[in-house]
């Protein structure tokens, strides 16, 4: 298995972004890692604008989208990703502090792939973000690149 | 004047305005009114509707006495105006029995005399109208009375009138004028009219006494009926404006209460929201520190591995534990206070597949452990499966907690049927129990009967079953003794509560 693909953390607290990023580190995942600030730095990415103009093209394999975040939100993100045709095949992963109902409700109506809760102990946290990046980025078979205009709206 | 002034100043002094005695019309009217506040006390102890029923049932008495007494009034008036007509018809038609009378006797004497049969008309109307007369007098007056009385005398002075005349006429006819000459001369019923007369005139003026008596009567009720009437209206007026007065005070109260409670509610929605931005604000941001911390250490803990002793291994593993514990207690509390906002569900509960499936949830607690079960046919209940599964869960959780140190544990779950109305359930174990006196503090939020490190918790589970049970309409209790068991009952209504 290779990891051909990135995996973008859209994360705003760098305390939690350097946590994430020791945890991918087991696995030897970091450099696959992307860092995006908050929710705009996430859609530059995806549309290839701004800072990320001269990327390669690509989607990443997954995105881990934090729910609170400066300038345009997680929930903002999700939907702007699952209303865009090229964008809606991109797995999200909502990962987030929030444990609230309404959180959950909305991020899935939105179309989130899955939803993580943060768990507090770092154990626990580092668990959950490898078995994320491993799964994600390594044993989940992304949609091919232009899934989006081969089969339609599917997902 | 230099010196007088500081003391003219101390005169306006505000501090001496205001202890001024209250305006002595208002005391006089307090004095005069001090009889009545035991009255105005009870009425103002009652509910409004007693007092609306009880001011208005005084006025509709008021109303039912005042027309009955003026009732009464004017049947007097009517009466006595019957009765003066009555009287006047008397007086007339005594006058014109004694004129009758009077007619027959001088039409009499003068047949005596002259032998015309002429002059005998009169006679001869009397005797024809006579019984006619005295009947419309008797009708006139009352049976038994006086009057009667002097009309049947009446009667038989016009009889013996009529007698004397007829025997005289007889005379008269048969034997010529000079046996009837002293008749003729004297009058022969001059006795019997003279009695007439004397008893017409006690008629007269017995009747015209009743007649003024009557009259005196009757002023004496209408004026009373004038008077009583003005009374009883201004009674009435004061009545219903002291209802008005003693009740006003509830309408604007009412009225304050609504607005209040109005105002109250706005307010309350408020701090609903607010407690909600605040509990999402903690749920998402008090978090993340909590992560840090325990992350960190972990890291500095991996990092420095070599270098550190056993020493500050174990503060750093303290500093991670203590991060964790307050994550728990963070993500406890929100469960909390989600359990008081959270929309309520209402269907049926079956009881026995809800403590199944709990169970099923806690087996891993349940490995390694002797527990003998008996659990008894439950009723089903109204209320909200999922919050009703988290006060079983907790309440048999617990039981299998505080049973951890016996060597069998035995938990009971059984229902006491206590009415139509309620369904009391209990979960009862053989575990180390709690002492009674702190039994009211089983439920508090964070209330821990157990040291830390004896049993694990928060302290928030006994919290959130009252808060369920509560919202469900019921109670919640314990009984229990140290070292030997304990019980928790819930009380869960069996119909839906309205609220």
């Amino acid at each position: 298995m290779t990891v051909s693909k990135p995996i973008l953390l859209a994360e705003d607290n760098p305390r939690d972004a350097e946590l994430a990023l020791a945890a991918m580190e087991e696995h030897h995942l970091a450099d696959k890692v992307i860092l995006c600030h908050d929710g705009a730095e996430v859609l530059d990415y995806l549309y290839c604008r701004g800072h990320f103009k001269t990327r390669l093209q690509g989607n990443p394999a997954v995105v881990l989208l934090d729910l609170k975040m400066p300038k345009v939100d997680g929930l903002e993100v999700l939907r702007t990703i699952k209303a865009d045709a090229a964008l809606k095949p991109i797995p999200v992963v909502m990962l987030t502090s929030s444990r609230e109902e309404r959180d959950l409700v909305e991020s899935y109506a939105l179309g989130a792939n899955a939803y993580v809760v943060k768990p507090v102990e770092f154990h626990q946290f580092l668990k959950a973000v490898k078995e994320l990046g491993v799964f994600w980025g390594m044993i989940n078979e992304p949609p091919p690149e232009g899934a989006s205009r081969a089969t339609g709206r599917a997902i | 004047m230099g010196i007088d002034k500081p003391g003219s100043r101390q005169a306006v002094d505000p501090d001496e305005e205001s202890s001024l005695p209250p305006s002595p019309w208002r005391q006089r009217i307090l004095t005069r009114v001090s009889f009545l506040s035991p009255l105005v006390h009870a009425f103002q102890n009652r509910s409004i509707e007693h007092r609306v029923l009880t001011g208005f049932g005084l006025v509709f008495t008021g109303i039912l006495v005042i027309s009955a007494i003026s009732y009464r009034n004017m049947t007097v008036l009517i009466r006595n105006g019957h009765q003066d007509q009555r009287s006047h018809e008397f007086i007339q038609l005594l006058a014109a029995t004694g004129e009758v009378m009077d007619d027959a006797e001088s039409g009499h004497r003068r047949f005596l005399v002259t032998g015309d049969d002429g002059y005998l008309a009169s006679y001869n109307t009397l005797r024809a109208r006579a019984p006619e007369y005295l009947e419309y007098l008797r009708n006139l007056t009352d049976a038994l009375s006086a009057q009667r009385g002097r009309v049947s005398q009446l009667e038989e002075l016009i009889a013996q009138q009529l007698q004397k005349e007829r025997r005289a006429i007889k005379l008269r006819t048969e034997t010529g004028f000079e046996s009837v000459r002293a008749m003729a001369l004297a009058g022969i019923a001059k006795t019997e009219l003279d009695a007439a007369r004397h008893l017409q005139v006690q008629m007269e003026q017995d009747e015209s006494k009743a007649l003024a008596q009557r009259v005196v009567e009757s002023t004496a009720t209408t004026r009373s009926s004038i008077i009583l009437l003005t009374i009883g209206a201004l009674l009435l007026f004061v009545l219903l404006a002291a209802v008005y007065y003693l009740i006003r005070h509830d309408i604007t109260e009412r009225r304050r209460v609504a607005n209040e409670l109005q105002r109250r509610g706005e307010l309350l929605e408020a701090a609903n929201k607010e407690l909600e931005a605040f509990s999402y604000s903690v749920s998402h941001d008090l978090r993340a520190p909590l992560r840090h911390i325990d992350g960190y250490a972990s890291l500095l803990a991996k990092a420095a591995t070599v270098s550190l002793d056993e020493k500050a291994k174990r503060y750093l593993q303290t500093i991670s534990e203590s991060a964790t514990r307050m994550g728990q207690l963070i993500d406890d509390l929100l469960v909390f206070s989600r359990m008081g906002r959270q929309e309520m569900l209402h269907g049926t509960v079956n009881l026995n597949q809800l403590i199944a499936s709990v169970l099923h949830d806690l087996r891993h607690d349940l490995q390694d452990r002797a527990i003998s079960w008996t659990i008894a046919q439950l009723p089903e209940v109204t209320g909200d499966a999922a919050m009703l599964r988290q006060v079983f869960a907790n309440l048999v959780g617990n039981a299998i907690k505080f049973t951890g140190t016996r060597p069998q544990a035995l938990i009971e779950i059984g229902s006491q049927q206590s009415g139509q109305e309620e369904a009391v359930l209990f979960v009862r174990d053989n575990g180390v129990g709690f002492d009674m006196r702190y039994a009211n503090k089983l439920f508090g939020v964070f209330q821990r009967l157990h040291r830390a490190d004896e049993f694990d918790g928060t302290g928030i589970g006994l919290a959130n079953v009252r808060r369920i049970i509560h919202r469900h309409g019921g109670k919640t209790w314990a009984e229990g003794a140290l070292g030997n068991g304990a019980t928790f009952y819930v009380s869960l209504p069996m119909t839906r509560p309205s609220a």
